[in-house]
């Protein structure tokens, strides 16, 4: 990819740099990625080891597995029912936040319009309120229009909490479009729709995956608004909570749920990482 | 209902599965969970053997049969010890109860919205702070239910079996009676017996036989005493309350119910804890909760601690503790010949006043409050609030004899007019925040403890 | 899509009228319309009822007291000095959190960008922090950071350095936090940095390291500007969220030592939750919006985000 002028010679130095560059890097990202893991591995571990090892004072970072906590947790039908209940919240969250993000991004994006920056200024808005203050008009809200511990009112919430980032982000992916493409459809005869959804939708697929990734991530660890507007719906960083019993933390289960519930989180991320690699491959915008 | 096949939180385990039964039942055994004829606690045999105890009461407890009840309570051993009886509950009387614990946070995060809401569930729930509820009329009376002749049976319900100082907390101070005492616990003194005899120490009387205990515990590798000091009105307050008491000092005075925290012997007291836990405590003790000072104390890394008696239980179980079998409980030493005066705690469970079930949901207090069932309860481990089930065999086989011996003892020493002036005073959470503040500033050595308590108090000037 | 236009419009014959369908302005609407209703719905009507508690004195524990005091509530909030401690270690750490977490996010995203073994490994390891369910990190953290019992004084008692007290002290007790919000959040600013930067045009990059420029003037120079917009976006949602940061530090300190780690956010939750007050909870909730809504104005003026790229 880089061509070097002939004319300049390289000193030996430069030579060694240049080749160490490569192995200097990796160390670097492979650090940080240990540095990533290992408060995981300390949660894995602390769900392998009674509370008396789990707690000691010599922590054994080399240990005979107890799987206790592991049968408990995959037995319970309440922690598979937080797994469900956090996976069709988080689905039906990030899907409606999509439905409804994507287009206001487009047209924010493309189209001017009157009070066009005050209205994405407002959009943005909606995340800023500390959710302390807002739990008891939302739960009235709620209780009033019947939409109280049911999935459509919690996949409501979140999408309220959390369209903000879908349409700003969204916004940004659209922004890096030429315009010339749907100005060529439209000299084509197309509709706005139809250059919406056949020329600018296509081409940010890319961004769609990372978006959608980071909604369902925000949506699946939201806990404070979803413990308040819903009793028997319990997702999963409700549900986890029901570990820290009074005065006694349930250690071995808390992190062996925990470690449950990161499966369906990794799948999820992973099937949408292979649609952000392939159309990264593709060339995004060339 | 909970279909965990293992148990649940620290404390008491009780798996309710009939599945799991058989494979339970050598568990139970050793867990003291078989009534006198060793059956599982839920089990039919169980019920036909209490039910006349219960039936002997003059209620008519069928009354609300097919009626539903919703209970709002917190992960907590009371919890798990109501659970597995509540199908008694709904074979002697028809009503059917939903209860699902939560995390404390959870709860006291919840209730506030749900009850300020005004909603009408859940029916009977746990206090938290009885002073705010009082007050925010979050609680419906239970006098004139207790005289209806139809729902409720003095004699038999024996109210004089209740502690004292429970049933101080179910009377208010306008007369009326708003919730019962489910729980009773007592703040004790955990002590390392090996760790004191190795060194050739004797359990402290006084506070200055204490400080020289935990001084001379005090190695690289063990703090001599851990005690809460994180600055939360939930974490320091208490600990540092009976302290405080101890000197003769008091937080709210019960008398004028003025701020008390300027006075000679609050100082005293803070000032008195503050040194133990800067001279013999562990590092980091500025951020240390119950859990963090169980833990220690559990894994051998403190030779003293003082907490609540409920910690007991964990602390004599082998899946979390490392030093069973080594431990003594004590009483809160003496300070300056003044008489010690430990602090102390009743959980209760009240009415909520929206409740359209009421005299159902007071057939259930009166249930999970009475003799019998306080002795099925006892009999796993919990620290109820008669003195009868303290009485019983099966609970000082639980719950550890020496333990309950010394908490019984913290609990008469006990002052609850202290205690109540603070903790249900309406602004008890403001009180206790600003006064575990001062406490840990104190601790950290950020202030000296005068300093810290007038700061305090100041804060508190214009709120009360 | 060859020159010949998209594939849709192949069949299409030329003469047809030059835009079928809904007009420029009715698209707009409806485009726009469902959202704006959600969050209508669900933001202005809560967030005028907030505004009309602070106004008040209204206290779950005296509802039948509730009395407009009007702007009471806000001067003895801006006369307290808590509120002023609050805002110094909330404006702190939100500072701080974002500067680290950009730095280190983009820096580990260029490297990625880069790197050709391994990549999807270490993506999916990189958004374990993210997936992990908050709660049990947060309590894991709590654990590793206990001085006497922890996995991090152990290992730093190892390697022959002093035991530190990580949650006992006020400035250790602050940089503890931001070790654990950057080890939760950097990912977040990791994704939207590799994002920007897959899809940046690689020409004139290609052609500045051509005419003899160094990978870090490559980098300062044209990498840097053309990732930008994505990086303040990045950096105006991280800077929302971290003033808002409540889990962490609740679980971690509950506000101490002293009230070192009390932020605007843990205020208004003992205000609001713990003691009931409300009115004066939502207060601090309005001054928490406001100085949001400040700064982001701007910042993002400054930027000039606002305009839209095409116009059509």
């Amino acid at each position: 990819m880089t061509a070097r002028p002939f004319l300049r010679p390289i000193s030996g130095w430069t030579r060694l740099a240049r080749a160490l560059a490569p192995w200097g890097r990796r160390l670097i990202l492979w650090l940080f990625a240990l540095w990533c893991l290992f408060p995981i591995y300390w949660l894995i571990t602390m769900s392998l080891k009674l509370q008396v090892d789990a707690m000691a004072r010599r922590p054994r970072f080399v240990f005979w597995p107890v799987w206790d906590n592991f049968a408990a947790v995959l037995q319970s039908a309440e922690v598979w029912g937080y797994l469900m209940n956090s996976t069709i919240v988080a689905s039906g969250a990030t899907a409606l936040g999509l439905l409804l993000g994507v287009p206001t991004a487009y047209v924010l994006s493309r189209y001017r319009f009157k009070g066009a920056a005050d209205f994405g200024f407002w959009i943005l808005s909606t995340r800023m309120t500390p959710p302390v203050a807002m739990l008891i008009p939302f739960f009235i809200l709620y209780v009033r229009t019947g939409l109280i511990d049911s999935y459509l009112g919690l996949i409501i919430a979140h999408v309220a909490l959390n369209i903000s980032i879908i349409v700003w982000l969204m916004k940004g992916f659209f922004d890096d479009l030429p315009p010339e493409l749907e100005e060529a459809a439209f000299m084509d005869g197309a509709t706005y729709f139809q250059a919406f959804r056949h020329i600018a939708l296509p081409v940010t697929l890319p961004g769609i995956g990372a978006v959608a990734i980071l909604s369902f991530l925000f949506s699946w660890n939201e806990f404070l608004f979803t413990l308040v507007l819903a009793d028997d719906i319990r997702t999963a960083p409700v549900g986890l909570y029901s570990f820290v019993g009074y005065q006694s933390v349930n250690w071995g289960q808390l992190s062996a749920s925990a470690v449950m519930m990161l499966a369906p989180v990794m799948a999820f991320v992973f099937v949408f990482q292979k649609q952000l690699v392939r159309g990264l491959t593709n060339g995004a915008v060339k | 209902m909970t279909r965990l096949l293992f148990p649940p939180s620290g404390g008491l385990h009780l798996p309710i599965t009939r599945r799991g039964m058989l494979r339970a039942s050598a568990i139970l055994a050793g867990a003291g969970l078989l009534s006198a004829k060793g059956a599982p606690l839920w089990a039919q045999d169980v019920y036909a053997e209490f039910e006349p105890l219960w039936k002997a009461a003059a209620i008519d407890w069928t009354r609300h049969s097919g009626t539903t009840i919703q209970i709002g309570a917190l992960s907590h051993p009371w919890t798990d010890a109501m659970m597995p009886l509540l199908p008694h509950f709904t074979r002697l009387t028809g009503i059917e109860v939903n209860l699902t614990p939560q995390s404390e946070t959870e709860y006291v995060a919840e209730m506030p919205v749900k009850l300020g809401a005004g909603n009408a569930t859940p029916d009977v729930y746990m206090v938290w702070a009885l002073g705010q509820a009082i007050e925010a009329g979050w609680l419906a009376p239970l006098d004139e239910m207790e005289a209806n002749p139809d729902i409720s049976d003095p004699a038999w319900y024996d109210a004089a079996d209740v502690f004292n100082s429970g049933r101080s907390f179910e009377k208010w101070s306008d007369g009326v009676t708003y919730t019962r005492a489910i729980t009773a616990e007592a703040q004790t003194m955990f002590y390392n017996q090996t760790m004191l005899d190795g060194a050739g120490l004797a359990i402290p009387a006084t506070m200055d036989e204490l400080h020289a205990a935990a001084v001379a515990l005090k190695s690289d590798d063990v703090a001599g005493i851990v005690l809460r000091a994180k600055a939360t009105g939930d974490a320091a307050a208490w600990p540092a309350g009976g302290w405080v008491f101890s000197h003769g000092g008091a937080i709210i005075d019960p008398a004028s119910g003025a701020v008390g925290l300027t006075s000679a012997g609050t100082v005293a007291g803070v000032d008195s804890y503050a040194r133990l836990l800067r001279d013999a405590g562990p590092v980091g003790v500025g951020n240390y909760h119950w859990m963090e000072c169980l833990n220690d104390f559990m894994a051998g890394a403190a030779a003293i601690g003082g907490d609540s008696s409920n910690f007991a239980s964990d602390i004599a179980n082998p899946e979390k503790s490392t030093v069973v079998g080594q431990v003594s409980y004590g009483a809160l030493p003496s300070a300056a010949g003044l008489p010690a005066k430990p602090n102390m705690w009743h959980w209760t469970a009240g009415i909520n006043a929206n409740s359209t079930n009421k005299e159902a949901a007071y057939l259930f207090l009166s249930w999970a409050t009475s003799k019998p069932t306080s002795a099925l309860a006892a009999a796993a481990g919990l620290a109820t609030s008669r003195a009868s089930a303290w009485g019983t065999s099966a609970f000082g086989d639980r719950f550890g004899a020496q333990a309950a011996s010394a908490a019984l003892a913290n609990l008469t020493a006990a002052d609850g007019d202290l205690f109540k002036a603070a903790w249900f005073h309406p602004k008890a959470p403001q009180i206790l925040d600003a006064f575990a503040i001062g406490v840990n500033e104190a601790v950290t050595a950020t202030k000296d403890a005068a300093t810290a308590m007038a700061d305090a108090a100041a804060k508190l000037d214009g709120q009360l | 899509m060859t020159s010949r236009g998209p594939a849709f419009l192949r069949d299409r014959p030329p003469s047809l009228p030059r835009r079928a369908g809904i007009g420029r302005g009715r698209f707009i609407l409806l485009m726009l319309l469902p959202a704006t209703a959600l969050l209508v719905g669900l933001t202005i009507i809560p967030f005028l009822v907030s505004l009309g508690f602070s106004f008040t004195n209204y206290s779950l524990v005296t509802p039948d007291e509730t009395a407009g005091i009007w702007l009471r509530n806000y001067r003895q909030l801006v006369a307290s000095e808590e509120f002023w401690s609050a805002l110094r270690v909330t404006l702190i750490f939100t500072t701080c959190a974002v500067a680290i977490q950009l730095g280190l996010g983009v820096a580990i995203a260029v490297l990625l960008h880069h790197e050709t073994r391994a990549v999807p490994a270490l993506r999916l390891l990189y958004l374990l922090p993210l997936a992990i369910t908050p709660v049990a990190a947060v309590f894991t953290f709590r654990m590793m950071f206990n001085p006497t019992l922890g996995v991090f004084n152990f290992l730093l008692k190892e390697v022959g350095l002093p035991a530190q007290d990580w949650l006992g002290t006020p400035g250790m007790a602050l940089f503890s936090i931001l070790i654990v919000d950057t080890w939760q959040w950097t990912p977040f600013m990791l994704l939207i940095a590799i994002g920007g930067l897959a899809a940046l045009d690689e020409e004139p990059l290609e052609a500045a390291a051509m005419d003899g420029a160094g990978p870090w003037q490559v980098f300062r120079h044209h990498t840097l500007p053309m990732l930008f917009p994505y990086l303040v976006v990045a950096v105006v949602f991280r800077a929302i969220d971290a003033f808002k940061t409540f889990d962490i530090i609740f679980v971690l300190t509950g506000g101490g030592p002293g009230i070192a780690t009390r932020t605007l956010n843990l205020l208004a939750y003992k205000q609001g939750i713990e003691f009931l007050s409300l009115g004066y909870a939502a207060a601090i909730a309005i001054v928490m919006l406001i100085v949001t809504i400040v700064a982001s104005q701007a910042l993002l003026r400054k930027v000039g985000l606002f305009k839209p790229k095409a116009i059509l």
